[in-house]
């Protein structure tokens, strides 16, 4: 299944906003985090240090379900304040 | 009622605070972040703040929630964009009956919003451009 992901800060200036992984429904959020880092060994380390959210909440467990509607976003340490 | 708002107008102190005042709270905590231009030897000269909107509020009001249950009045605004030296950055302010529980949920909005919610600073600083911290 494509995947769109969204990006933000380090990840979405070295990547764009959003990019498009091929996973199956059943995942891991190791496997979302490889794909990543298969398009740009640059962001390695900002990925293996940031979050996935589905649908805007933070995922904790390590493997998931994905359906084609669901809002996928990887989100680096974050920094406001 | 909480007041909660990520956006790339600029923060009037003044303004958020009479949205704090009501005749239940004996106490209001602020604290106001702005932009610095000294990070030991790094010169900073402008913060671009970016955000993942609305997940970035949705987090706000899991912070500000459990404390309007327990008495308390959240306002907390955040700026986007391009901000100078001096500029504000964030307002967190927690009006209580008392300032023992308007100091504690001040600090502990401000400290987990600098973990949980989905803003990022991109320093321009005098030597090179740095993502967060």
């Amino acid at each position: 299944m494509k995947i769109s992901v969204k990006l933000f800060a380090f990840l979405g200036d070295q990547l764009g906003p959003v990019v498009t992984i091929d996973l199956p429904t059943n995942t891991t959020v190791a496997a979302i985090k490889n794909a990543i880092t298969a398009l740009d060994p640059l962001v390695k380390e900002t990925v293996e240090n940031s979050r996935l959210a589905i649908n805007q909440e933070f995922i904790n467990q390590s493997e998931i379900t994905l359906n084609s509607t669901d809002e996928v976003a990887l989100i680096p340490p974050v920094s406001g304040g | 009622m909480h007041y909660l708002r990520i956006s790339d107008q600029p923060i009037e102190v003044g303004e958020l605070y009479e949205k704090l005042v009501a005749p239940e709270y004996g106490g209001i905590d602020m604290f106001v972040g702005t932009v610095r231009q000294w990070t030991g030897p790094v010169e900073t000269k402008e913060i671009e703040y970016s955000a993942y909107h609305p997940m970035a509020e949705r987090q706000l009001e899991k912070l500000a929630e459990p404390i309007e249950a327990a008495g308390g009045r959240v306002v907390v605004a955040h700026r986007t964009g391009r901000l100078k030296l001096t500029d504000i950055a964030v307002f967190v302010g927690v009006a209580a009956p008392h300032r023992a529980e308007a100091f504690e949920w001040c600090r502990y909005i401000i400290d987990t919003l600098k973990q949980e919610v989905p803003i990022w600073k991109k320093e321009y600083d005098t030597d090179k451009v740095r993502w967060g911290n």
